[in-house]
């Protein structure tokens, strides 16, 4: 379908194949359509419907909350059943002529593991390789499950072939209980990336904070793994802050910990249990890794004094979380907002 | 609008900030130190509101996707991609009221230009009014005017002939177009404008607009910065935000 979207300052024009959503169908025709989740929670990507037919593929998603006027729908999760005619009412650009133009991909599961009792990793085999930037996320579809959701990878290379991801059991949560019952190694999986714009690269030029709580921690791996192969941490200072509730709910200690030696002055992590006191041998069987208890966003408080110059913040994990953090980092740190990156979805 | 009474002093916490509700209409009020500030209660950006942001006492923040604002002057700083509409405020013994500002004030093009030359700029601004459907000027007609929305929508076409493609619209208070009044060796216009719903505007002549600025060069050249910055919003892509 031919699609017409009105922005504040133009106009463009895309097609969409028959059932994909109106977002995904900008995005790869290399418009930077408003979004942050693109899975329908968060609202971002409203447009009003001005001419034309549209499906909604999802009449529950929580993101409906913020569609205020008549006409108003979520592109994440609308179809064009005819051709539309939208509008944004926001300024829209193309895609950065540098940045990775998102597009849809396909590939196999594999390597599903346990990291503890109600964390598992997987990994994606792709038909054909992606570029992506260390920080940035895919939405997914699993068979059998409708509906897309958010997940940041893990790992990072440059035409990558593979595809890491760490999901978090979530009861009720369709794609979580799919990954969970077994059986997804060599299934197929349709997804849409790369996305997001908490993204790192190399010529930041400021020291980086990352605070994440739970899987949160998935897009820090891949943004450490990009700044530790830079060797950025020769030069820039990096404060890792990784919550969970207790010592049991931990996982990927030993690749932190392993980036911690590689940059004993530069590079420090610290992990914040929120629900019980740290083990004693917590620092025995890590002593490269610092450990402390409360929510992340105050322990990151506690230790981040007066080491806020030239800083950079990502953030990533569930929404209170995320949202203690932002206001932990404005109103106490006073980092300035466009400083702090963090793509809200979950 | 007339003078409206919004709340007691003493409802308003110190460097806080309340959302109220004068006569139908939703505000956002806010102290700093020993004065008060009234806003839009709502973000610009999409519909949350400010008053579930966070506020410092001097920059508000919107917790959607962090836009902020300087408490006092309603200017967009950081991410912010659009001004708050203020409303002037009167403190009254233990009451505070509002009056709303006209659109000049509101215009982002002007904040921060002298007061007499606000007052010479507002004094050749003539108000009009548009039904819906009307065309305000279309291609080649002389580009002479720039005009002030004051409340309704415009919108832009450009192109030839049947090959005509929107581009872009206006719909927020202040918002200023039809500024090749306002540039050198841009005598025509490059689109047609029309008003999509019932709207009130200001036009302003250009070339008297430009006198008053050159015989004020620190708000002259002001404007001239707000102006380029505003026409770069248009040309350019979003930069590395």
């Amino acid at each position: 379908m031919r699609v017409q979207l009105n922005a504040r300052n133009r106009a463009y024009q895309f097609q969409t194949e028959p059932g994909a959503r109106i977002l995904y169908g900008g995005l790869a025709a290399g418009i930077h359509l408003p979004y942050e989740c693109g899975s329908g929670t968060c609202g971002t990507c409203k447009a009003r419907l001005v001419a034309g037919e549209i499906d909604d593929l999802w009449p529950a998603a929580a993101g409906r909350k913020f569609l205020k006027q008549p006409g108003e729908f979520l592109m994440c999760q609308c179809v064009a059943r005819s051709d539309c005619a939208l509008e944004v009412a926001n300024f829209v650009y193309p895609i950065d002529p540098g940045a990775c133009t998102p597009a849809f991909g396909r590939g196999i599961v594999s390597s599903t593991k346990m990291l503890t009792h109600d964390v598992i990793s997987f990994s994606v085999a792709l038909d054909t390789p992606l570029d992506f930037d260390a920080g940035q996320f895919v939405v997914m579809q699993m068979p059998g499950v409708p509906g897309f959701r958010g997940y940041s990878m893990v790992n990072f290379e440059r035409a990558s072939q593979r595809l890491d991801f760490v999901v978090k059991k979530k009861p009720g949560g369709g794609a979580s209980e799919w990954l969970f019952k077994g059986g997804a190694d060599g299934q197929q999986v349709e997804f849409f990336g790369p996305l997001g714009a908490a993204t790192f690269l190399p010529n930041l030029d400021k020291n980086i904070l990352c605070i994440a709580g739970g899987s949160g921690i998935a897009g820090m791996m891949s943004i450490l793994a990009r700044a530790g192969e830079a060797r950025y941490f020769d030069a820039y200072s990096g404060y890792v802050f990784f919550g969970v509730r207790t010592y049991r709910d931990i996982f990927y200690l030993d690749q932190l910990a392993r980036l911690a030696r590689e940059f004993p002055d530069k590079l420090k992590v610290t992990i914040a249990l929120s629900d019980e006191d740290v083990p004693e041998r917590a620092l025995q069987e890590h002593p490269a890794l610092k450990f402390d208890q409360g929510m992340v966003h105050e322990v990151a408080a506690r230790h981040m004094q007066g080491q806020y110059q030239n800083v950079r913040a990502y953030l990533a994990g569930p929404p209170p979380c995320v949202d203690s953090a932002i206001r932990m980092l404005l109103l106490q740190a006073k980092l300035a907002a466009e400083n702090i990156r963090y793509d809200k979805f979950s | 609008m007339s003078k409206r009474f919004v709340c007691l002093r003493n409802q308003i916490p110190a460097n806080g900030m309340l959302e109220c509700e004068a006569e139908g209409l939703k505000l956002l009020v806010a102290n700093s130190g020993d004065r008060y500030f009234a806003y839009q209660a709502m973000c610009p950006h999409q519909d949350v509101p400010l008053c579930e942001g966070m506020y410092d006492g001097s920059v508000l923040t919107c917790h959607q996707h962090l836009w902020q604002w300087d408490i006092r002057t309603g200017a967009a700083i950081g991410l912010a991609e659009a001004p708050l509409e203020s409303f002037s405020v009167q403190v009254e013994g233990d009451s505070i009221y509002v009056v709303a500002q006209g659109a000049l004030k509101a215009a982002e093009l002007f904040v921060g230009i002298s007061a007499p030359s606000l007052a010479a700029i507002m004094a050749l601004a003539k108000k009009e009014e548009f039904s819906a459907g009307s065309a305000l000027y279309d291609f080649g007609d002389p580009s002479d005017d720039f005009f002030v929305l004051e409340s309704g929508r415009v919108e832009f076409l450009i192109g030839r002939d049947e090959r005509l493609s929107p581009a872009g619209f206006m719909l927020r208070k202040g918002e200023v177009f039809g500024w090749a009044a306002l540039l050198e060796n841009q005598p025509q216009r490059i689109a047609r404008a029309t008003c999509l719903e019932q709207s009130q505007l200001l036009r302003i002549n250009g070339k008297q607009t430009l006198q008053v600025l050159e015989n004020d060069p620190a708000s002259g050249y002001l404007v001239m910065r707000r102006l380029s910055s505003l026409i770069a919003r248009y040309l350019a892509s979003s930069g590395s935000k």
